[in-house]
């Protein structure tokens, strides 16, 4: 542990105020290994200042690279600290890792043109730590922390297939991005990702035919796909182009008039299964399922109890027996 | 008389000798009144025509009184703001009897209206001017920087100036294609013909489009197309690439856009041959190197230059003085004059050996281009980030080989030890350097014309350029009333980007591998390793290029070099401020903060990054790396950076290396 609590505090105040040093600091704590100890410390922290971060909206973007979201997430940043000036808003965008040396280029931030000093807006780069985009081990605690600080939190991962899932689970609302060409609708159909956004977005609509050929083309599929899951609604779809500037206004103003979902708690439970597995295997996955959080605890209180349980299991050999 | 096979001969069957090419120098710094002062100097000492370098700011469409545009005013070419800067830099030169180029690019319709606004003042018959603006923003894109609009907006200035000069200046250049900045960047010879010669396509393709030639006035286009190329080290290949691009060029225009005139299918071009290749180390072997890469653009008479400019023997320490100019320009007087190698036909004609290269060549080349055309051409493959990350991984394959000592460069990997150079013993070190106050000189004279202007023909004027922008109306027009109306560069360009925006186009680094696995590579892995176990997270380098600069080679080998020894690694491009490279590094909480500089305002950048980090209270160590002298070392110590970085150190690793171990002692800050 780095901090004392009075410096954590101070960090925290400062990083509530929009400075952008400390926040980043904190962030970097979190991105470590075994992090624990400074993750309930900071967290127990926030709660006891009224920093729950309960208002705030987490938003998920996803696609195929080239598919254009950080221009996207540029433009529409422009446009949002223009028009909301008392609101705030945070990036994470994941990045793939190099599996040879573990390095990583973190390349978003070169189609993003921020305003420097700004304090009503944050981006950070992370490495995934996966091979194809996806969701790494502490994403999910740097994104608690940014809710406690900003009314919305975008996180833009890039990939296509199953780790999407992931970001849409952290996500209260999540778009897949896509740009016009009809050979992606085919593949995502095959993949199945089709049925888990919320939202479309059909970027790079600069062509007006080839827009709406698409644009036609994906509410026919997503029609389809609603008439094979009955009580469905056909999500949105917003056709937007950084370069026309056109349709960053309709998605702004979707995704402003969002309301957070009351899924924290299901959330929190997800993320401490995923750890669990991680850490225990299936052994503890069984366990796990036998426990009974007190309501609306905060993640390091699940992942002491889950830990006790686990060890306790394990001591007295159990589990052993079970098997 | 029997003719014999070894004499040139001209059209009346008499032994001649062919015309020497065009000398140029490139030239112009510091301010108008002293490039005027060197101009003159330079055409009474022999130079026949003009070749002028801006500097960055009005390259990429600042006046010099924009903040962004302070630390690099004069640096690396003139700075022209509006018509009385051109009247200073031209007095006394009669511009209607030169043969002008102007490396000039995003803004090279401004600089022509000024051209032309400036004979119209002077009473001079427009039609007769002569020369060329460079003006091929494609590799601007790709390996300069000083783009401005997006792709589609800048061929439309382009077309413009095309339609303009076929009509008013018939003489004039409107564009050049360029390869020369593409070698500069690692193309290798296949890359610099496919990718210079799709170029060439993609502008023809818009003038076609454009649809108000008739086909003759079309072919007259095509005729104007010259070409500024390359010409590296491995001489015997430049010269069977001439012949190719001489072969290539005749067959394009022949066949794909059907141009009957022999005249106009002719490859015409200038060059600058290569400085990628000249070293910091022992740089007097650069003289040498200069003059073999101008034996391939010069003896073979079938593919000799039209035009060529050398560049000083100094170049990788720093900004050349106009002795080492001179320099350079003697060598071509004394290629020309005092040797035999314009007497006779070209003397590869026949050749098995030649003819199978060239050959070879074009194969390889035409492959590329059939790839870049099934993209959809040049700018479709510039908006994708093909051509850009191709470029990026020949240049990181070459350095790789230099790093393996597979590919020798006397004095640097090789031959090493020697005797210290007395060439840099001068008191100025053996280098240029811009007097501070020059920059005063510009601004006060922009003060002066913006006070004494009629404030509502300017304004007029503007609007009038807006309104041309918005219509599709051609933009020479309304420019040449704006250079009249003493418009400022930077007015001019900011009505032109609120009309087109402004672009961002990939880094190319994305993807990239380096095919560098060393001892030193292991070593410098282990070292990041144990800086990951020991804090807990990776090593983490934001790359940044601060100003105007596009120049992106050396930033680009660095980001890829981190991210192949384990580092994360935040870079993105070129045209940032210190302030967003701060701002980047701060987010991140990035362990250093590498930054990259070639313009020669590097001490005024340190001090904009410190006082940025000081803003945020932020701690974060910082290297530079780029041509910077070593006299200023010091300065920049104290100011707070770290680590000086130059040409000489070429071993990517070792970079890595010395990077790490300043991390390594640092106090790792939360």
């Amino acid at each position: 542990m780095k901090f004392r609590p009075e410096e954590l505090k101070e960090l925290i105040r400062d990083a509530a105020e929009g400075e952008k040093f400390p926040l980043a600091k904190l962030i970097t704590e979190l991105e470590k290994p075994n992090s624990f100890e400074f993750r309930k410390l900071l967290f127990d922290t926030l709660e006891k200042s009224d920093f729950s971060g309960n208002s705030s909206l987490t938003v998920g973007l996803t696609g195929t690279p080239g598919a254009g979201k950080s221009s996207l997430l540029g433009e529409f940043s422009t446009e949002f600290l223009k028009r909301f000036p008392e609101k705030k808003m945070a990036v994470v965008a994941v990045d793939p890792s190099s599996h040879i040396s573990g390095g990583s280029f973190l390349g978003d931030r070169t189609r993003l043109s921020l305003p420097t000093r700004e304090k009503r807006i944050y981006f950070r780069s992370q490495p995934s730590q996966l091979e194809l985009g996806g969701v790494n081990p502490y994403t999910y605690h740097v994104i608690r922390l940014l809710r406690c600080f900003f009314d919305f939190v975008f996180v833009e991962t890039v990939g296509i297939g199953q780790n999407e899932i992931e970001v849409s689970k952290l996500a209260d609302l999540s778009f897949l991005v896509m740009v016009p060409l009809g050979g992606d609708q085919i593949q995502f159909m095959k993949s199945g990702i089709m049925e888990v956004p919320d939202a479309f977005i059909l970027n790079k609509c600069d062509e007006e035919a080839l827009a709406k050929a698409s644009y036609h083309t994906l509410t026919h599929t997503l029609e389809f796909l609603r008439d094979l899951s009955p009580g469905g609604s056909v999500p949105p779809v917003f056709m937007t182009s950084v370069k026309t500037k056109r349709g960053i206004s309709d998605l702004l103003e979707y995704i402003v008039s969002e309301k957070p979902g009351d899924k924290r708690e299901e959330e929190t439970l997800l993320q401490i299964r995923k750890w669990v597995k991680n850490e225990y295997g299936n052994f503890g996955t069984r366990i796990l399922s036998e426990i009974r959080f007190p309501k609306n605890a905060n993640y390091e209180t699940c992942e002491t109890l889950a830990e006790t349980e686990i060890g306790k299991r394990f001591k007295d050999g159990s589990a052993i027996r079970t098997e | 008389m029997e003719k014999k096979d070894h004499i040139l001969y001209d059209k009346s069957g008499n032994p001649s000798k062919e015309p020497a090419w065009i000398f140029r120098t490139y030239a112009g710094h510091t301010n108008a009144k002293e490039s005027n002062e060197l101009f003159r100097k330079n055409l009474s000492k022999g130079q026949t025509g003009l070749s002028i370098a801006f500097d960055l700011p009005t390259q990429c469409g600042y006046s010099s009184d924009h903040s962004i545009a302070r630390p690099e005013i004069g640096k690396v070419g003139v700075p022209i703001n509006t018509l009385e800067d051109f009247r200073i830099l031209f007095d006394q030169i009669p511009i209607e009897e030169m043969n002008t180029s102007m490396t000039i690019n995003g803004t090279s319709m401004w600089l022509l209206s000024l051209y032309v606004a400036l004979a119209e003042e002077r009473g001079e018959d427009v039609s007769k001017l002569q020369g060329t603006t460079q003006n091929d923003i494609i590799k601007e894109y790709l390996a300069r920087g000083t783009y401005i609009f997006p792709p589609e907006h800048s061929i439309r200035v382009i077309v413009d100036m095309y339609e303009y000069c076929l009509k008013k200046i018939p003489k004039w250049n409107p564009s050049n294609i360029c390869s020369y900045h593409l070698q500069e960047a690692g193309a290798t010879p296949v890359q610099e013909l496919a990718f210079a010669l799709a170029t060439a396509m993609a502008i023809l393709d818009a003038i076609k489009e454009r649809n108000c030639f008739t086909h003759e006035e079309f072919e007259q286009c095509v005729g104007r197309i010259s070409f500024f190329v390359n010409a590296g080290i491995r001489f015997i290949e430049e010269m069977c690439k001439m012949r190719s691009f001489t072969e290539m060029w005749d067959e394009i225009t022949a066949k794909q856009y059907d141009v009957k005139s022999e005249k106009f299918r002719r490859f015409r071009y200038g060059v600058q041959v290569n400085s990628l290749g000249l070293t910091e180390e022992q740089p007097e072997n650069n003289a040498w190197r200069i003059l073999i890469e101008a034996l391939g653009v010069t003896l073979s008479k079938d593919a000799r230059c039209r035009a060529l400019q050398l560049p000083a023997w100094n170049e990788a320490l720093s900004l050349p003085r106009p002795w080492d100019q001179q320099w350079s320009l003697r060598l071509q007087q004394v290629l020309a004059y005092e040797t035999d190698l314009l007497e006779y036909p070209d003397l590869f004609e026949g050749s098995k050996v030649v003819e199978s290269k060239v050959k070879e060549l074009i194969e390889n080349a035409n492959k590329e281009i059939q790839k870049i055309k099934e993209m959809g051409g040049a700018i479709r493959a510039i908006d994708n980030g093909y051509m850009k990350s191709q470029l990026v991984k020949s240049q990181a394959e070459r350095l790789a080989k230099i790093n393996n000592n597979e590919l020798v460069i006397v004095g640097k990997n090789k031959w090493k030890e020697g005797i210290p150079s007395p060439l840099t013993n001068d008191p100025d070190g053996g280098i240029f350097k811009v007097d501070p106050k020059s920059a005063e000189q510009t601004l006060k004279v922009l003060a002066e014309v913006k006070a004494k202007r009629d404030p509502k023909r300017a304004a007029e004027s503007l609007a009038r350029l807006e309104e041309d922008a918005k219509n599709g109306k051609n933009l020479m027009y309304a420019s040449i009333e704006c250079a009249k109306a003493l418009v400022s560069t930077g007015e001019w360009a900011d009505v032109l980007r609120k009309v087109f925006g402004e672009y961002r186009p990939a880094t190319g680094v994305e993807g990239q591998k380096l095919n560098l696995e060393t001892e030193k590579v292991a070593i410098v892995r282990s070292k990041v390793e144990k800086f990951l176990k020991d804090t807990g997270a990776r090593p983490k380098i934001v790359v940044g290029k601060p100003g105007l600069d596009g120049h992106s080679n050396g930033a680009e080998m660095i980001a890829v070099s981190a991210k192949h020894a384990g580092f994360d690694v935040i870079y993105s491009g070129i045209r940032l401020t210190p302030e967003d490279i701060v701002q980047s590094a701060v987010e991140e909480n990035a362990n250093v903060i590498g930054v990259s500089i070639l313009s020669g305002s590097h001490i005024e950048l340190a001090e904009q990054i410190f006082q940025e980090l000081k803003h945020y209270k932020a701690e974060i160590p910082v290297v530079f790396g780029g041509i910077i002298p070593a006299s200023d070392f010091e300065t920049l110590k104290k100011i707070g950076v770290k680590a000086i970085f130059t040409p000489k150190d070429y071993d990517l690793m070792d970079v890595m290396e010395k990077i790490i171990d300043i991390l390594s002692k640092a106090p790792v800050a939360a």
